[in-house]
């Protein structure tokens, strides 16, 4: 007979829907039109990773507990079985926000699932990998495990000569871990590096003091693990007295930009900007000359940059002052249509990661792209396995490399 | 038998009315009660007004979002809640909210076509289209959702209660009277005005399932036809913070 967890445990664990949230979940409709244009759903078709069905499931949680049956006759015990059936559900999700889009109530999804992760990981119902993940974050600060002395790890492999890490300055460059750590992106942090260098920027980077930024935290459930290391981050930065912080990764600059301050319960002292909104300034202002390439370059918006950040526009005018033929893919912009590599797919269900990624890197094709760019390092990495995968001759790279290839700097 | 019918009757016009608006009241109650009592959501900046607006015409009023994912569904929900606000705008007329004779100016047959002909048509729309999403839950259990019983009851409930009404239109009156007849429901307050008098058994049913109706609104998923607005506008509101 499968275990009954404790009751005050789930009741308190259940208390952490927000109003927003506990309005989203009562008004769902279970009409099920996010779930086609749910990536994980699409490619998987299995019921229990739609949008829809996480929701029927939370709520029937939510009700055994405070619905009106349980005011009336008393709460009714929660099973493990039934938690672990919601873990499934909630981490085999890119957490792209793409149920928001298509959701006819406008529901705030990737807040809502965020926090049915936080509830799993509330009643240990994370799963294993993810635990792991957890784990080795808040032992090491990042989610590989690495030891914080190798952070500056891509400047060596690089090259990069004129490393800055500075008492102060007015500009932070916040690599993040999936870039400094991932070989597949340590280019992406030369450039940015280089191109910050070729401006004659104030810039520093935090080296060893750089945590991760919490992403992975926040994506795994565990918010309060999350709050210290922004609080750490935060604290960081504002005692060298930046004033602009600079990421190239999507993950880093959402939840510097939009949970930092929720984390926190106030805004930071630096405004934070993503590299390619950086780039487009420089490129618009006339401050960097590059030549233009003649190909078809495609750009794949990052979630966590476009819809989920707020950035859709700035890439696109970077990559107009940077190559000559910019393709749309399909499903772009505020629609698109993730590539896989969010929400920790990886670590719940790798297969599943790569089934997604192939059809993004099919519509990638079909559109004549000879150059995929996108933003993120998450992205890269999924773009760059998804070809090993099915042997797709499509270059990927970042907006920041094409643009220091460009500049002559890579 | 008959004493008995009468009693039920009677029961659904003058008694069941005060126990509608209670249980309705009641229901919203607990249900703002249930959301009021969650935590507050962190800070965000100020509600954007316009956007929150803006999202609400497009994705309440025109369901831009479904239109987006699905236009044969589009077409299916549009029509749906064409018919259902038609329908409630044809009621309206019975409560003298308004009359035939405002469409008069445009020509008789306008204020026929509004009171006779449109009626009907609605009708046959709204319980096809009604079908046709019950249809379509069906067919789509167990591959890509979980419907909890009440999105079903939701559904069955507004369905009987749109058949009902239907047939008192569609088959013969019980009389018409020379003035109109008033079915008074709660004195001074809601009192229904009816220029035919319809076929009894289909005209009472048709009372008592739109009150069943109404009092299961703030219990189940029908309590969308206020959060969705709320929740809409919240939307339009976060992509105006976002700048999207």
């Amino acid at each position: 007979m499968a275990s009954k967890l404790d009751t005050e445990k789930v009741r308190e664990a259940l208390r952490r829907f927000t109003r927003r949230q506990m309005m989203e979940l009562d008004t769902c409709a279970h009409c099920a039109l996010c779930t086609e244009n749910c990536p994980a759903y699409a490619d998987s078709k299995i019921p229990n990773y739609a949008p829809g069905v996480r929701s029927s499931k939370t709520l029937r949680l939510i009700n055994k507990q405070f619905g009106l049956r349980a005011r009336l006759l008393g709460p009714n015990p929660i099973k493990a079985d039934e938690v672990a059936d919601l873990a499934d559900s909630a981490f085999n999700c890119t957490l792209c926000g793409r149920c928001m889009e298509t959701c006819p109530f406008g529901f705030q999804t990737h807040e809502l699932w965020t926090g049915v992760r936080c509830l799993v990981y509330e009643l240990d119902g994370t799963l294993p990998r993810v635990k792991m993940l957890d784990q080795m974050l808040r032992e090491t600060q990042n989610p590989y495990g690495l030891q914080a002395e190798m952070r500056l790890d891509w400047a060596d492999y690089t090259g990069l000569e004129d490393v800055h890490v500075k008492d102060r300055a007015d500009v932070a460059y916040f690599v993040g871990c999936t870039t400094a750590f991932k070989g597949a992106n340590h280019e992406v942090a030369y450039s940015i590096a280089s191109i910050l260098n070729q401006l004659g920027e104030d810039w520093t980077l935090l080296a060893e003091d750089e945590w991760c930024c919490g992403s992975p935290l926040l994506l795994a459930g565990n918010e309060e693990g999350a709050r210290e290391f922004a609080e750490h981050n935060v604290e960081a930065l504002e005692a060298r007295g930046v004033k602009t912080v600079i990421t190239g990764c999507a993950g880093c600059f959402r939840v510097f930009k939009w949970e930092y301050p929720k984390l926190l319960g106030r805004r930071p002292s630096f405004k934070v900007i993503h590299a390619v909104e950086y780039l487009r300034d420089k490129l618009v202002a006339g401050e960097l000359k590059p030549d233009l390439l003649r190909a078809n370059v495609a750009y794949h918006d990052p979630c966590e940059l476009s819809r989920l950040g707020g950035v859709i526009e700035a890439p696109r005018e970077a990559l107009r002052r940077l190559a000559q033929g910019l393709v749309e893919l399909p499903e772009h912009g505020i629609d698109v249509r993730c590539c896989g590599g969010g929400g920790l797919l990886q670590a719940a269900n790798n297969d599943l990661r790569l089934s997604i990624v192939k059809r993004r890197l099919d519509q990638a094709v079909e559109v004549g792209a000879e150059i995929l760019t996108s933003a993120c390092p998450a992205c890269k990495l999924a773009f760059v396995d998804g070809i090993r995968a099915s042997r797709c001759e499509i270059e990927v790279l970042d907006v920041m490399e094409l643009a220091a290839r460009q500049l002559g700097l890579l | 038998m008959n004493s008995l019918i009468t009693f039920f009757y009677t029961f659904f016009v003058e008694k069941l009315p005060y126990i509608t608006i209670a249980i309705f009241l009641l229901g919203a109650a607990l249900r703002a009660t249930r959301w009021m009592s969650a935590p507050k959501d962190p800070e965000k900046s100020q509600i954007s007004v316009t956007a929150a607006v803006k999202y609400i015409i497009l994705d309440v009023v025109f369901f831009r979002k479904t239109f987006k994912s699905d236009k044969v569904i589009w077409l299916i929900i549009f029509l749906f809640h064409i018919a259902a606000g038609g329908i409630l705008f044809g009621h309206m007329r019975g409560f003298h909210i308004w009359s035939a004779e405002m469409f008069a100016p445009l020509g008789e047959w306008v204020a026929e076509f509004m009171v006779e002909t449109l009626p009907v048509y609605m009708g046959w729309l709204f319980i096809a289209t009604q079908i046709l999403l019950l249809i379509r839950r069906v067919l789509l259990e167990d591959r890509r959702l979980a419907s909890l019983p009440n999105d079903y009851l939701a559904l069955i409930l507004l369905l009987i209660t749109s058949i009902l009404g239907q047939g008192m239109r569609i088959f013969p009156p019980e009389a018409i009277p020379t003035h109109t007849y008033s079915v008074v429901f709660i004195p001074g307050l809601i009192v229904l005005h009816l220029e035919k008098v319809p076929s009894f058994h289909w005209f009472f049913l048709h009372i008592l399932f739109t009150q069943l109706f109404i009092m299961y609104i703030p219990f189940s998923k029908l309590v969308h036809i206020f959060s969705g607005v709320i929740t809409s506008a919240l939307y339009g509101s976060r992509r105006s913070e976002y700048g999207l």
